[in-house]
Protein backbone atom coordinates (compact mmCIF):
# COMPACT_ATOMS: atom_id res chain seq x y z
CA UNK A 1 0.00 0.00 0.00
CA UNK A 2 1.63 3.53 -0.74
CA UNK A 3 1.10 6.54 0.63
CA UNK A 4 -1.77 8.04 -1.25
CA UNK A 5 -3.44 4.39 -1.45
CA UNK A 6 -3.15 4.49 2.29
CA UNK A 7 -4.89 7.70 2.76
CA UNK A 8 -8.02 6.42 -0.01
CA UNK A 9 -8.36 3.53 1.91
CA UNK A 10 -9.50 5.92 4.92
CA UNK A 11 -11.53 7.57 2.87
CA UNK A 12 -13.41 4.83 1.58
CA UNK A 13 -14.30 3.86 4.87
CA UNK A 14 -11.22 0.59 4.90
CA UNK A 15 -8.57 -0.31 7.15
CA UNK A 16 -5.34 0.83 5.81
CA UNK A 17 -2.16 -0.62 6.43
CA UNK A 18 -1.20 2.06 9.13
CA UNK A 19 -2.81 5.14 9.92
CA UNK A 20 -1.74 7.81 7.55
CA UNK A 21 0.35 10.87 8.27
CA UNK A 22 0.01 14.11 6.42
CA UNK A 23 0.74 16.99 8.68
CA UNK A 24 0.07 20.40 7.89
CA UNK A 25 3.47 20.98 6.53
CA UNK A 26 2.87 24.64 4.42
CA UNK A 27 4.35 27.58 3.33
CA UNK A 28 5.28 28.63 6.77
CA UNK A 29 7.89 25.56 7.09
CA UNK A 30 8.59 24.10 3.91
CA UNK A 31 10.84 26.78 2.29
CA UNK A 32 13.74 25.90 5.23
CA UNK A 33 13.78 22.41 3.91
CA UNK A 34 15.54 23.98 0.51
CA UNK A 35 17.38 26.44 2.16
CA UNK A 36 14.93 29.24 0.57
CA UNK A 37 13.02 32.27 2.67
CA UNK A 38 9.41 31.99 2.92
CA UNK A 39 8.72 35.02 0.89
CA UNK A 40 10.95 33.71 -1.94
CA UNK A 41 8.50 30.82 -2.70
CA UNK A 42 5.10 32.66 -1.68
CA UNK A 43 5.94 34.64 -4.60
CA UNK A 44 7.32 32.17 -6.87
CA UNK A 45 4.91 28.97 -7.08
CA UNK A 46 7.56 26.73 -8.58
CA UNK A 47 9.76 27.09 -5.88
CA UNK A 48 6.87 26.41 -3.40
CA UNK A 49 6.04 23.57 -5.21
CA UNK A 50 9.68 22.83 -5.25
CA UNK A 51 9.66 22.79 -1.25
CA UNK A 52 6.47 21.45 -0.36
CA UNK A 53 7.79 18.28 -2.22
CA UNK A 54 11.07 18.21 -0.75
CA UNK A 55 9.71 18.45 2.57
CA UNK A 56 7.29 15.38 2.02
CA UNK A 57 10.42 13.76 0.10
CA UNK A 58 12.77 14.48 3.45
CA UNK A 59 10.06 13.38 6.08
CA UNK A 60 8.76 10.93 3.52
CA UNK A 61 4.55 11.17 5.26
CA UNK A 62 1.93 10.50 3.28
CA UNK A 63 0.46 13.34 1.44
CA UNK A 64 1.27 16.70 0.26
CA UNK A 65 -0.70 20.66 0.92
CA UNK A 66 -0.59 22.38 -2.81
CA UNK A 67 -0.88 26.27 -1.01
CA UNK A 68 -3.24 28.48 -3.02
CA UNK A 69 -0.22 30.84 -2.95
CA UNK A 70 1.34 28.91 -5.40
CA UNK A 71 2.48 31.56 -8.33
CA UNK A 72 -0.20 33.67 -7.20
CA UNK A 73 0.78 37.71 -7.40
CA UNK A 74 0.36 38.70 -3.74
CA UNK A 75 -3.00 39.55 -2.90
CA UNK A 76 -6.30 37.98 -2.12
CA UNK A 77 -8.75 38.90 -3.80
CA UNK A 78 -7.58 42.36 -5.10
CA UNK A 79 -6.07 43.01 -1.19
CA UNK A 80 -2.51 43.36 -0.86
CA UNK A 81 -0.09 40.71 0.84
CA UNK A 82 3.01 41.41 2.20
CA UNK A 83 5.53 39.38 3.17
CA UNK A 84 9.39 39.93 4.15
CA UNK A 85 11.77 36.71 5.11
CA UNK A 86 9.90 34.55 6.80
CA UNK A 87 7.44 36.62 8.23
CA UNK A 88 3.93 35.72 7.64
CA UNK A 89 2.26 36.38 5.14
CA UNK A 90 -0.08 39.57 6.17
CA UNK A 91 -2.63 40.96 4.08
CA UNK A 92 -2.73 44.84 4.07
CA UNK A 93 -5.34 46.83 2.83
CA UNK A 94 -8.79 45.91 2.13
CA UNK A 95 -11.49 46.02 -0.84
CA UNK A 96 -14.44 45.67 1.27
CA UNK A 97 -15.75 49.05 2.77
CA UNK A 98 -18.57 48.74 2.99
CA UNK A 99 -21.95 47.37 1.69
CA UNK A 100 -21.90 49.36 -1.39
CA UNK A 101 -18.29 47.90 -1.98
CA UNK A 102 -20.21 44.17 -2.67
CA UNK A 103 -20.10 44.78 -6.43
CA UNK A 104 -16.50 44.69 -6.56
CA UNK A 105 -16.25 41.69 -5.27
CA UNK A 106 -15.39 39.52 -8.44
CA UNK A 107 -14.93 36.00 -8.95
CA UNK A 108 -11.18 35.43 -10.17
CA UNK A 109 -9.86 32.81 -12.51
CA UNK A 110 -7.76 30.57 -10.71
CA UNK A 111 -6.00 29.89 -13.94
CA UNK A 112 -4.83 33.25 -15.15
CA UNK A 113 -1.18 33.81 -14.62
CA UNK A 114 -0.30 29.92 -14.86
CA UNK A 115 -1.15 30.40 -11.15
CA UNK A 116 -2.50 26.52 -11.08
CA UNK A 117 0.80 25.37 -12.92
CA UNK A 118 2.61 24.70 -9.80
CA UNK A 119 0.10 22.64 -8.86
CA UNK A 120 -0.18 20.59 -11.67
CA UNK A 121 3.81 20.08 -11.42
CA UNK A 122 3.63 19.06 -7.53
CA UNK A 123 0.57 16.66 -8.31
CA UNK A 124 2.92 15.34 -11.63
CA UNK A 125 5.78 14.15 -9.07
CA UNK A 126 3.62 13.00 -6.49
CA UNK A 127 3.12 10.65 -9.19
CA UNK A 128 0.41 8.60 -8.03
CA UNK A 129 2.10 7.46 -4.89
CA UNK A 130 1.57 10.73 -2.54
CA UNK A 131 -2.32 12.13 -1.82
CA UNK A 132 -1.98 15.84 -2.67
CA UNK A 133 -4.29 18.07 -1.26
CA UNK A 134 -5.40 21.51 -2.48
CA UNK A 135 -5.76 24.34 0.33
CA UNK A 136 -8.80 26.78 -0.42
CA UNK A 137 -10.24 29.49 2.12
CA UNK A 138 -13.69 29.21 3.38
CA UNK A 139 -16.59 32.05 2.31
CA UNK A 140 -16.17 32.76 5.78
CA UNK A 141 -12.54 33.44 5.47
CA UNK A 142 -12.54 34.94 2.26
CA UNK A 143 -15.05 37.40 3.61
CA UNK A 144 -13.02 38.45 6.73
CA UNK A 145 -9.65 38.86 4.51
CA UNK A 146 -11.62 41.40 2.38
CA UNK A 147 -13.51 43.24 4.77
CA UNK A 148 -10.78 43.34 6.96
CA UNK A 149 -10.78 41.00 10.22
CA UNK A 150 -11.66 43.25 12.86
CA UNK A 151 -14.31 44.79 10.68
CA UNK A 152 -15.96 41.86 9.86
CA UNK A 153 -16.80 40.66 13.44
CA UNK A 154 -17.64 44.31 14.60
CA UNK A 155 -20.07 43.95 11.82
CA UNK A 156 -21.51 40.63 13.32
CA UNK A 157 -23.45 43.18 15.49
CA UNK A 158 -23.23 46.55 13.58
CA UNK A 159 -24.08 45.38 10.20
CA UNK A 160 -25.00 41.29 10.32
CA UNK A 161 -26.85 41.31 6.96
CA UNK A 162 -23.58 42.97 5.55
CA UNK A 163 -22.35 39.88 6.90
CA UNK A 164 -24.55 37.35 5.70
CA UNK A 165 -24.36 38.96 1.97
CA UNK A 166 -20.27 38.88 1.98
CA UNK A 167 -20.40 35.34 2.94
CA UNK A 168 -22.73 34.23 0.77
CA UNK A 169 -20.90 36.42 -2.45
CA UNK A 170 -17.58 34.37 -1.41
CA UNK A 171 -19.07 30.83 -2.12
CA UNK A 172 -18.33 31.25 -5.66
CA UNK A 173 -14.75 32.56 -5.04
CA UNK A 174 -13.99 29.08 -2.46
CA UNK A 175 -15.84 27.41 -5.26
CA UNK A 176 -14.17 28.54 -8.36
CA UNK A 177 -10.44 28.13 -6.89
CA UNK A 178 -11.69 24.91 -5.35
CA UNK A 179 -12.76 23.34 -8.73
CA UNK A 180 -9.41 24.43 -10.53
CA UNK A 181 -7.61 22.44 -7.93
CA UNK A 182 -9.42 19.57 -8.45
CA UNK A 183 -8.75 20.66 -12.51
CA UNK A 184 -4.84 20.81 -11.71
CA UNK A 185 -5.45 17.40 -10.61
CA UNK A 186 -5.48 17.27 -6.40
CA UNK A 187 -6.80 14.53 -4.59
CA UNK A 188 -9.11 16.51 -1.90
CA UNK A 189 -9.83 19.89 -1.45
CA UNK A 190 -8.78 21.37 2.41
CA UNK A 191 -10.99 24.25 3.08
CA UNK A 192 -9.43 26.25 5.41
CA UNK A 193 -12.28 28.46 7.94
CA UNK A 194 -9.69 29.20 10.60
CA UNK A 195 -12.08 32.17 12.22
CA UNK A 196 -14.67 30.51 12.51
CA UNK A 197 -13.51 28.45 15.64
CA UNK A 198 -14.72 28.71 18.80
CA UNK A 199 -11.54 30.77 20.12
CA UNK A 200 -12.65 33.62 18.44
CA UNK A 201 -16.60 33.26 17.66
CA UNK A 202 -19.63 31.72 19.57
CA UNK A 203 -21.29 28.81 18.06
CA UNK A 204 -24.48 31.22 17.80
CA UNK A 205 -22.16 33.11 14.77
CA UNK A 206 -21.38 29.85 13.52
CA UNK A 207 -23.89 29.08 12.76
CA UNK A 208 -25.63 32.32 11.58
CA UNK A 209 -22.74 33.76 9.40
CA UNK A 210 -20.40 30.51 8.36
CA UNK A 211 -21.97 27.12 8.31
CA UNK A 212 -24.45 27.30 5.48
CA UNK A 213 -21.62 29.00 3.63
CA UNK A 214 -19.33 26.00 4.74
CA UNK A 215 -22.05 23.26 3.43
CA UNK A 216 -23.09 24.91 0.33
CA UNK A 217 -19.46 25.40 -0.90
CA UNK A 218 -19.09 21.61 0.54
CA UNK A 219 -21.89 20.71 -1.67
CA UNK A 220 -20.55 22.36 -4.65
CA UNK A 221 -17.40 20.21 -4.52
CA UNK A 222 -19.18 16.84 -4.16
CA UNK A 223 -18.65 14.40 -6.89
CA UNK A 224 -15.18 16.36 -8.01
CA UNK A 225 -13.51 15.65 -4.66
CA UNK A 226 -13.28 14.92 -1.15
CA UNK A 227 -13.27 17.99 1.29
CA UNK A 228 -11.14 18.28 4.65
CA UNK A 229 -12.65 20.73 6.57
CA UNK A 230 -10.09 23.03 8.78
CA UNK A 231 -10.95 25.18 11.75
CA UNK A 232 -8.23 26.26 13.70
CA UNK A 233 -8.12 26.40 17.82
CA UNK A 234 -11.05 25.09 19.47
CA UNK A 235 -14.07 23.66 17.62
CA UNK A 236 -15.47 21.09 20.21
CA UNK A 237 -18.71 23.17 20.70
CA UNK A 238 -19.52 22.84 16.41
CA UNK A 239 -17.94 19.99 15.43
CA UNK A 240 -21.35 17.79 15.11
CA UNK A 241 -22.55 20.95 12.97
CA UNK A 242 -19.07 20.57 11.18
CA UNK A 243 -19.98 17.10 10.40
CA UNK A 244 -23.08 18.14 8.96
CA UNK A 245 -22.08 20.27 6.62
CA UNK A 246 -21.03 17.09 4.48
CA UNK A 247 -17.28 17.26 5.02
CA UNK A 248 -15.29 13.91 4.59
CA UNK A 249 -12.82 14.47 6.87
CA UNK A 250 -12.57 17.55 9.98
CA UNK A 251 -9.09 18.67 10.79
CA UNK A 252 -8.99 19.93 13.75
CA UNK A 253 -6.35 21.10 16.02
CA UNK A 254 -4.97 20.23 19.56
CA UNK A 255 -7.48 22.10 21.87
CA UNK A 256 -9.90 19.64 20.97
CA UNK A 257 -9.49 16.17 22.50
CA UNK A 258 -9.39 13.37 20.32
CA UNK A 259 -11.69 11.08 22.37
CA UNK A 260 -14.27 13.41 23.02
CA UNK A 261 -14.28 14.21 19.43
CA UNK A 262 -14.65 10.50 18.48
CA UNK A 263 -17.47 9.84 21.08
CA UNK A 264 -19.14 12.70 19.41
CA UNK A 265 -18.94 11.72 15.89
CA UNK A 266 -18.72 8.29 15.85
CA UNK A 267 -17.30 7.18 12.17
CA UNK A 268 -19.56 9.20 10.22
CA UNK A 269 -16.17 11.51 9.47
CA UNK A 270 -12.84 10.64 8.77
CA UNK A 271 -10.94 13.12 12.12
CA UNK A 272 -7.51 14.79 11.01
CA UNK A 273 -5.23 15.99 13.95
CA UNK A 274 -4.20 16.87 16.24
CA UNK A 275 -1.00 17.33 17.63
CA UNK A 276 0.32 20.85 19.05
CA UNK A 277 2.26 22.30 16.28
CA UNK A 278 3.33 24.59 18.61
CA UNK A 279 3.82 22.79 21.79
CA UNK A 280 4.68 20.18 21.15
CA UNK A 281 6.31 20.35 17.39
CA UNK A 282 7.95 23.62 18.02
CA UNK A 283 8.84 23.72 21.33
CA UNK A 284 9.00 20.37 22.69
CA UNK A 285 11.35 17.42 22.84
CA UNK A 286 10.82 14.34 20.72
CA UNK A 287 9.74 12.23 23.91
CA UNK A 288 6.94 14.74 23.68
CA UNK A 289 5.98 14.33 19.94
CA UNK A 290 6.11 10.30 21.02
CA UNK A 291 4.17 10.91 24.14
CA UNK A 292 1.48 13.32 22.03
CA UNK A 293 1.84 10.61 19.01
CA UNK A 294 1.00 7.64 20.95
CA UNK A 295 -2.16 9.84 23.44
CA UNK A 296 -3.71 10.60 19.35
CA UNK A 297 -3.40 6.83 18.23
CA UNK A 298 -4.95 5.72 21.17
CA UNK A 299 -7.79 7.97 20.57
CA UNK A 300 -8.60 8.01 16.91
CA UNK A 301 -7.00 5.05 15.56
CA UNK A 302 -9.28 2.18 16.41
CA UNK A 303 -11.69 1.75 13.62
CA UNK A 304 -9.55 3.18 11.63
CA UNK A 305 -11.32 6.76 10.28
CA UNK A 306 -8.16 8.81 10.98
CA UNK A 307 -5.31 10.39 9.49
CA UNK A 308 -2.29 11.74 11.96
CA UNK A 309 -1.39 15.33 11.88
CA UNK A 310 -0.66 18.72 13.53
CA UNK A 311 -3.37 20.41 14.65
CA UNK A 312 -2.13 23.87 12.45
CA UNK A 313 0.67 24.68 9.99
CA UNK A 314 4.34 23.49 11.91
CA UNK A 315 5.95 27.06 12.84
CA UNK A 316 9.50 27.88 10.85
CA UNK A 317 11.83 27.27 13.75
CA UNK A 318 10.11 23.76 14.80
CA UNK A 319 13.39 21.57 14.74
CA UNK A 320 13.75 18.97 12.13
CA UNK A 321 14.28 16.25 14.82
CA UNK A 322 10.66 17.01 15.84
CA UNK A 323 9.00 16.68 12.60
CA UNK A 324 10.77 13.20 11.92
CA UNK A 325 10.05 12.20 15.04
CA UNK A 326 5.98 12.55 14.10
CA UNK A 327 6.43 10.71 11.20
CA UNK A 328 8.90 8.14 13.04
CA UNK A 329 6.19 7.63 16.25
CA UNK A 330 3.50 7.74 13.64
CA UNK A 331 4.45 4.68 12.29
CA UNK A 332 5.68 2.82 15.26
CA UNK A 333 2.06 3.60 17.10
CA UNK A 334 -0.19 3.56 13.93
CA UNK A 335 -0.28 0.01 12.49
CA UNK A 336 -3.50 -2.08 12.48
CA UNK B 1 -23.16 60.47 40.26
CA UNK B 2 -22.76 56.51 40.55
CA UNK B 3 -25.63 55.63 38.72
CA UNK B 4 -24.36 57.34 35.86
CA UNK B 5 -21.18 55.63 36.32
CA UNK B 6 -22.83 52.49 36.68
CA UNK B 7 -24.49 52.72 33.64
CA UNK B 8 -21.53 53.78 31.48
CA UNK B 9 -19.87 50.58 32.57
CA UNK B 10 -22.90 48.61 31.80
CA UNK B 11 -22.91 50.05 28.32
CA UNK B 12 -20.01 49.37 27.81
CA UNK B 13 -19.83 45.30 29.34
CA UNK B 14 -22.94 44.91 26.63
CA UNK B 15 -21.07 46.81 23.79
CA UNK B 16 -23.92 49.63 23.62
CA UNK B 17 -22.01 52.12 22.05
CA UNK B 18 -25.15 54.80 22.03
CA UNK B 19 -25.65 54.80 25.18
CA UNK B 20 -22.14 54.66 26.11
CA UNK B 21 -21.75 58.20 24.64
CA UNK B 22 -25.06 59.00 26.02
CA UNK B 23 -23.86 58.64 29.65
CA UNK B 24 -20.14 60.02 28.60
CA UNK B 25 -21.96 63.21 27.87
CA UNK B 26 -24.28 62.87 31.33
CA UNK B 27 -20.84 62.60 33.18
CA UNK B 28 -19.50 65.69 31.47
CA UNK B 29 -22.62 67.44 31.92
CA UNK B 30 -22.93 66.49 36.01
CA UNK B 31 -19.07 67.32 36.35
CA UNK B 32 -18.41 65.72 39.63
CA UNK B 33 -16.85 62.52 38.64
CA UNK B 34 -13.00 62.34 38.75
CA UNK B 35 -10.31 61.47 36.00
CA UNK B 36 -9.92 58.81 38.08
CA UNK B 37 -13.38 57.68 39.07
CA UNK B 38 -14.01 57.42 35.33
CA UNK B 39 -10.84 55.24 34.79
CA UNK B 40 -11.68 53.03 37.70
CA UNK B 41 -15.44 52.41 36.07
CA UNK B 42 -14.02 52.03 32.47
CA UNK B 43 -11.54 49.56 33.75
CA UNK B 44 -13.97 47.69 36.09
CA UNK B 45 -16.03 47.22 32.59
CA UNK B 46 -13.34 46.27 30.38
CA UNK B 47 -12.22 43.72 33.28
CA UNK B 48 -15.87 42.30 33.33
CA UNK B 49 -15.48 41.85 29.30
CA UNK B 50 -12.24 40.30 29.88
CA UNK B 51 -13.18 37.48 32.37
CA UNK B 52 -16.29 36.98 30.22
CA UNK B 53 -14.07 36.58 27.64
CA UNK B 54 -11.77 33.57 29.52
CA UNK B 55 -15.08 32.30 30.32
CA UNK B 56 -16.44 31.42 27.12
CA UNK B 57 -19.31 33.86 27.78
CA UNK B 58 -17.81 36.14 25.52
CA UNK B 59 -15.76 36.13 22.21
CA UNK B 60 -14.48 38.30 19.87
CA UNK B 61 -17.22 39.74 18.51
CA UNK B 62 -18.25 40.74 21.76
CA UNK B 63 -14.79 41.92 23.01
CA UNK B 64 -15.27 43.99 19.74
CA UNK B 65 -18.53 45.32 20.63
CA UNK B 66 -17.44 46.47 23.75
CA UNK B 67 -13.88 47.90 22.31
CA UNK B 68 -15.92 49.96 20.12
CA UNK B 69 -18.25 51.25 22.71
CA UNK B 70 -15.42 52.26 24.93
CA UNK B 71 -13.80 54.23 21.53
CA UNK B 72 -16.94 56.26 20.97
CA UNK B 73 -17.39 56.76 24.44
CA UNK B 74 -13.68 58.12 24.64
CA UNK B 75 -14.44 60.61 22.40
CA UNK B 76 -16.01 62.56 24.37
CA UNK B 77 -14.34 61.92 27.79
CA UNK B 78 -11.14 62.82 26.47
CA UNK B 79 -10.52 66.29 26.37
CA UNK B 80 -12.89 66.63 29.62
CA UNK B 81 -10.19 64.19 31.44
CA UNK B 82 -7.05 65.94 30.00
CA UNK B 83 -7.91 69.22 30.97
CA UNK B 84 -8.12 67.71 34.53
CA UNK B 85 -5.21 65.46 34.63
CA UNK B 86 -1.51 67.03 33.95
CA UNK B 87 0.01 64.66 36.61
CA UNK B 88 1.93 62.01 34.71
CA UNK B 89 3.10 63.29 32.03
CA UNK B 90 5.53 61.45 29.49
CA UNK B 91 6.06 61.66 25.69
CA UNK B 92 5.15 57.73 24.49
CA UNK B 93 5.67 56.44 20.67
CA UNK B 94 3.16 53.76 19.93
CA UNK B 95 1.68 51.34 17.27
CA UNK B 96 1.35 48.11 15.93
CA UNK B 97 4.30 46.21 14.95
CA UNK B 98 5.13 44.97 11.38
CA UNK B 99 3.23 42.33 10.70
CA UNK B 100 -0.07 42.94 12.41
CA UNK B 101 -2.73 45.47 11.48
CA UNK B 102 -5.14 44.82 13.91
CA UNK B 103 -5.55 48.75 15.87
CA UNK B 104 -8.84 48.42 17.83
CA UNK B 105 -6.77 47.34 20.96
CA UNK B 106 -4.39 50.27 20.33
CA UNK B 107 -6.91 52.75 19.63
CA UNK B 108 -8.40 52.41 23.16
CA UNK B 109 -4.76 52.38 24.79
CA UNK B 110 -3.86 55.65 22.71
CA UNK B 111 -7.37 56.85 24.05
CA UNK B 112 -6.89 56.29 27.63
CA UNK B 113 -3.21 57.49 27.57
CA UNK B 114 -4.19 60.65 26.19
CA UNK B 115 -7.20 61.31 28.73
CA UNK B 116 -4.18 60.57 31.55
CA UNK B 117 -2.09 63.68 29.99
CA UNK B 118 0.57 61.69 28.29
CA UNK B 119 1.75 62.83 24.84
CA UNK B 120 1.16 60.00 22.59
CA UNK B 121 2.94 59.83 18.90
CA UNK B 122 0.83 57.06 17.10
CA UNK B 123 2.42 55.22 14.37
CA UNK B 124 -1.23 53.35 13.17
CA UNK B 125 -0.43 49.60 12.28
CA UNK B 126 2.28 47.36 10.58
CA UNK B 127 5.28 49.71 11.82
CA UNK B 128 8.62 48.65 10.60
CA UNK B 129 11.80 48.55 13.17
CA UNK B 130 13.42 51.97 11.77
CA UNK B 131 10.01 53.80 12.06
CA UNK B 132 9.35 53.08 15.23
CA UNK B 133 13.38 54.24 16.36
CA UNK B 134 13.30 57.14 13.84
CA UNK B 135 10.24 58.35 15.83
CA UNK B 136 11.38 57.80 19.25
CA UNK B 137 14.82 59.62 18.59
CA UNK B 138 12.63 62.75 16.33
CA UNK B 139 10.38 63.35 19.86
CA UNK B 140 12.85 61.75 22.31
CA UNK B 141 10.47 59.42 23.80
CA UNK B 142 10.21 57.86 27.69
CA UNK B 143 8.41 55.27 26.24
CA UNK B 144 7.61 53.29 23.24
CA UNK B 145 4.65 50.58 23.46
CA UNK B 146 4.45 48.07 20.62
CA UNK B 147 0.77 46.62 20.45
CA UNK B 148 0.57 42.77 18.87
CA UNK B 149 -2.65 41.00 18.54
CA UNK B 150 -0.86 37.63 18.46
CA UNK B 151 2.22 36.26 19.74
CA UNK B 152 3.17 35.40 16.13
CA UNK B 153 4.76 38.93 15.86
CA UNK B 154 6.98 37.67 18.25
CA UNK B 155 10.01 38.38 16.24
CA UNK B 156 9.02 41.81 15.02
CA UNK B 157 9.11 42.93 18.28
CA UNK B 158 12.66 41.41 19.16
CA UNK B 159 14.16 43.41 15.91
CA UNK B 160 12.80 46.68 17.39
CA UNK B 161 14.89 45.85 20.76
CA UNK B 162 17.64 44.69 19.32
CA UNK B 163 17.97 47.78 17.03
CA UNK B 164 17.49 50.28 20.45
CA UNK B 165 20.80 48.60 21.25
CA UNK B 166 22.44 48.49 18.28
CA UNK B 167 21.73 52.54 18.20
CA UNK B 168 22.16 52.80 21.92
CA UNK B 169 19.01 54.08 22.43
CA UNK B 170 17.77 51.17 25.04
CA UNK B 171 18.82 52.61 28.04
CA UNK B 172 17.12 56.02 27.63
CA UNK B 173 13.80 54.40 26.29
CA UNK B 174 11.05 52.12 28.88
CA UNK B 175 9.54 49.62 26.35
CA UNK B 176 6.01 47.94 26.70
CA UNK B 177 4.46 45.29 24.74
CA UNK B 178 0.65 44.70 25.02
CA UNK B 179 -2.01 42.49 23.29
CA UNK B 180 -4.42 40.51 25.01
CA UNK B 181 -2.30 37.05 23.61
CA UNK B 182 0.86 38.58 25.80
CA UNK B 183 2.39 37.19 29.26
CA UNK B 184 5.35 38.00 31.56
CA UNK B 185 6.49 35.05 30.43
CA UNK B 186 6.60 36.44 26.41
CA UNK B 187 7.53 39.98 27.73
CA UNK B 188 10.42 38.39 29.41
CA UNK B 189 11.28 36.18 26.08
CA UNK B 190 11.02 39.30 23.93
CA UNK B 191 13.42 42.18 26.61
CA UNK B 192 10.76 44.46 26.84
CA UNK B 193 10.08 46.50 30.28
CA UNK B 194 6.88 45.81 31.19
CA UNK B 195 3.52 44.62 29.02
CA UNK B 196 0.13 45.18 29.33
CA UNK B 197 -3.07 43.00 28.72
CA UNK B 198 -6.10 46.10 29.01
CA UNK B 199 -6.29 49.47 29.90
CA UNK B 200 -5.73 48.93 33.66
CA UNK B 201 -2.51 47.34 33.82
CA UNK B 202 -1.38 50.04 30.62
CA UNK B 203 -1.89 52.45 32.87
CA UNK B 204 -0.38 50.94 36.00
CA UNK B 205 2.67 49.71 33.96
CA UNK B 206 2.88 53.02 32.57
CA UNK B 207 2.93 55.19 36.18
CA UNK B 208 5.56 52.55 37.43
CA UNK B 209 8.24 52.67 34.21
CA UNK B 210 8.36 56.73 34.55
CA UNK B 211 8.75 56.40 37.87
CA UNK B 212 11.45 54.30 37.72
CA UNK B 213 12.75 56.74 34.58
CA UNK B 214 12.65 60.02 36.94
CA UNK B 215 14.41 58.29 39.88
Amino acid sequence: MNSRERVLAVLAGETPDTVPIVPVVDGYYAPKVIGRANDECFLDGACMAQALLAARNKYDYDGVLAEMGLGSPPNVLGCPVEIEGNDVPLVVDTVIGGREDLERLQVPDPWADDKMEPVKQLVAAAGGDHFVLGSVRSPFEYAATVRGLIDFMTDFYRDPELVKDLVAACVPVTYAVGKALVEAGVDAIVMKDSFASSSMISPEHYEQFAWHAEAEAIAGFKGLAPVVLHVCRNSMPILTRMAETGADVLEIDSPVDLAAARDALGDKVVLKGNIDAVTVIEKGSVADVEQAVRLAMAAARPGGRFILSTGDSIPVSAPEENVAALVEFGRKYGRY
Amino acid sequence: MSEILEKFQLAIIQGDGDKSVDMAEAIIAEGKATPDEIFDFLAEAMEVVGSRYETGEYFIPEMLRSAEAVEKAMGILEPYMFERRHDQTGIIVMGTVKGDIHNIGKNIIVSALRASGYEVHDLGVNISTDKFVNKVREVNADMLMLSAFTTSTKSALIDIIKSLEREGMRDRIKVISGGASHSEEFAREVGVDGFAKDVKSTLAVCRRLMSEKRA
